[in-house]
Order: C-alpha cells, then sequence, then structure tokens
C-alpha cells in the first residue's frame, strides 16, 4: 500500500468516526454521575446506611468504634457540621430524616430498652420527644423538604400504620 | 443554655398537629415506608397487595390515590422518595435476582433506571426535594456505604413554584 493511499484511509476512517459520533451521542443515555469528593469522603467516614437528603444536606448513621452515630453533612463544604445534644451513648439510633435547611432532624432511637421519635432543632441545639397517640412503637421516619410535617412509621398491635403529625 | 433557649421559644407548649394517612383501600393492610413530597401534597407508602410489597402513592389530604405507569411487575418495591412537587418518585424495585434504583417521572410518564456498580446491591435510597440529587445506601463488598449521584443530566428539576431553574438537563424528557 502506497503511502498517499494510507492517508487516504486514515482521513476515511476519521471521518467516519466523526460522523457517527452524533449518532452515537442520540443512543447513548445520561447516566447519573457519582459524586467521587463527597463520596470518598463518605467512605472515609466509615460504614454508613440509612440516608436522608434534602437540600444541601445529607444526614445518615454512620458506624464507627462499634457505635452508630447520626452523622449531619454539609454538602456545600462538603464536612460533617456538630450537633450538640442530639447524641447520647447510650442510644442507638434506627432511622433520620433532615430538612431543607438542615436546621430540624426527626430521629427514632432506642433508650433505655424503648423505641422513641424525637425532633432536634439545631438552632436551639435542643432535642424534644415527639409522643405518639396512640401509643405505638416508630421505625422509619421522613421528613417534609420544608420541615413542617414528618411521616413515621408506627407499629400498633402487631400492625404497621403510617402517622403525619405536623411539626409546630 | 439549649434548655433555656428551648423554655424560652414556648416549646412546652408545643402542640403536635396529626392526621391520619388515610385507607390504603386494601382492607387492613400494613403501610409501612412513607415518604412525603417536599411540599406535603403527596404522601408515598408501601402497602403488600395481593401478597407484594407495592408503593402506594396518595394526595394529601384527600387520600385520592395517584396512578404509576411503571411499577406493577416490579415488586416488591422498597425506600420510596418523592422529589418537591411529586414529580419524581425514586424508589428500590425488583428485576428478577437484581434489586434495582429506578425513578419514575410522573410528569412524562418515563421510566429511568440507575445502574450501579456491579458489586453493589441497594438497601435504601433518599432523592433530594429539587430531583439534582440522590443518595443510595448499599451493601456490598462486606461492608455497607451511602453513595451521591448527580441527576442534572438526568432529570430537570422540581421546584416549588417561583422559583427560578438553573442550567439545563443534558436530555429532554
Amino acid at each position: 500500500m502506497t503511502a498517499g493511499a494510507s492517508s487516504r484511509m486514515r482521513a476515511a476512517a476519521v471521518a467516519i468516526v466523526a460522523a457517527l459520533q452524533p449518532l452515537l451521542a442520540g443512543c447513548m443515555v445520561p447516566l447519573p454521575q457519582p459524586l467521587l469528593g463527597l463520596n470518598q469522603r463518605l467512605e472515609a467516614a466509615g460504614p454508613a446506611r440509612a440516608p436522608s437528603l434534602a437540600g444541601d444536606w445529607l444526614a445518615l448513621i454512620v458506624s464507627r468504634g462499634g457505635r452508630d452515630r447520626v452523622e449531619l453533612v454539609d454538602l456545600q463544604r462538603q464536612q460533617p457540621v456538630p450537633l450538640p445534644g442530639l447524641e447520647r451513648p447510650d442510644a442507638q439510633p434506627l432511622s433520620v430524616a433532615v430538612d431543607g435547611r438542615g436546621e430540624r432532624l426527626a430521629l427514632v432511637r432506642q433508650l433505655e430498652g424503648r423505641t422513641e421519635l424525637v425532633l432536634y432543632r439545631r438552632n436551639l441545639m435542643a432535642l424534644q420527644p415527639v409522643p405518639l397517640q396512640p401509643p405505638g412503637v416508630p421505625r422509619r421516619v421522613s421528613l417534609r423538604a420544608d420541615g413542617r410535617e414528618l411521616a413515621v412509621e408506627v407499629s400498633r398491635q402487631g400492625q404497621w400504620q403510617v402517622d403525619l403529625i405536623a411539626v409546630p | 443554655m439549649a434548655l433555656l433557649a428551648l423554655l424560652l421559644s414556648g416549646c412546652g407548649s408545643w402542640s403536635w398537629g396529626r392526621r391520619s394517612a388515610g385507607p390504603v383501600g386494601w382492607g387492613s393492610a400494613d403501610r409501612q415506608d412513607p415518604a412525603l413530597s417536599g411540599n406535603g401534597r403527596v404522601l408515598a407508602s408501601v402497602v403488600r397487595r395481593d401478597g407484594r410489597d407495592t408503593v402506594l402513592l396518595q394526595e394529601q389530604p384527600s387520600g385520592t390515590v395517584l396512578p404509576l405507569r411503571h411499577l406493577q411487575r416490579l415488586q416488591p418495591h422498597r425506600s420510596p422518595s418523592l422529589s418537591w412537587n411529586g414529580r419524581y418518585l425514586a424508589l428500590l424495585v425488583q428485576e428478577g435476582p437484581q434489586r434495582r434504583v429506578v425513578i419514575e417521572d410522573r410528569a412524562t410518564g418515563r421510566l429511568h433506571r440507575l445502574p450501579l456498580p456491579g458489586s453493589l446491591a441497594p438497601d435504601s435510597l433518599s432523592l433530594a426535594a429539587d430531583g439534582r440529587r440522590i443518595a443510595i445506601a448499599t451493601e456490598g463488598d462486606g461492608r455497607a456505604r451511602v453513595q451521591l449521584y448527580d441527576l442534572t443530566a438526568l432529570l430537570e428539576p422540581d421546584l416549588p413554584a417561583g422559583l427560578p431553574v438553573r442550567g439545563t438537563p443534558g436530555e429532554a424528557p
């Protein structure tokens, strides 16, 4: 094959690839992209579960040193923020939910042999029990993005129900 | 100090307004895994229907059941999560032996499948109210982990009325 023919073949191959690109792009489905930096930080924090994502906030339960604890991550700063007054070393968190401002967290936890639903307000650094009426055993909780209402799964007399509770 | 702030805020007199999530329509079925849309107008929960865990979408407070297009043969359903107006419903479904993450776009009727690396099995998820990100808890390689994914190339934002839309999705729905 002469140098001229080889050059023409290469040029033809380049032209074919260029022509196919728009066609291939039309067939390709956009995929979700992993947020690599954040995921590396989460990986380094330890085994984690039960995520709640709202706005620029991620609440989750992280296992560290043989203990589960609630963590709230500011996704803009890619850093966890302190939650004074929330944690107790003898409490076992089961489910957590955060609102879109990272201000309110609803938490189901086991403490002293019972399971309870509590609401934490970050600006007050204070935790308040949320009573269930009629009484029941809470499990998973979710919070509206605007923080005005929570939905909680409650076991009563062997049946799972959902309570909607307005947050004052 | 925190206690003082709490008392000053008048929390001692807080009353917790409650309402029922409404009947599920299939007798006294268990209802689990609740999730509210960002504006609170749609409730997703998982109920046992014909022996299979099935996601139920209801307007609030009326309890009117909202139709879903793609999910009827993909039970059991788990871990539903809704965007601000309830346009997007993300959840875990079963396709053969695989547990998968899918998002149904109720505005277009389209079902988006979110592939995960082969060794990871999704356990739960949470969709950001604007639909721009999703957090997925997985199990695999002997470890539980939470990973975040950017959905801006996949979904239009679902925002409260009046908020401007920044950016455009990579693909029109």
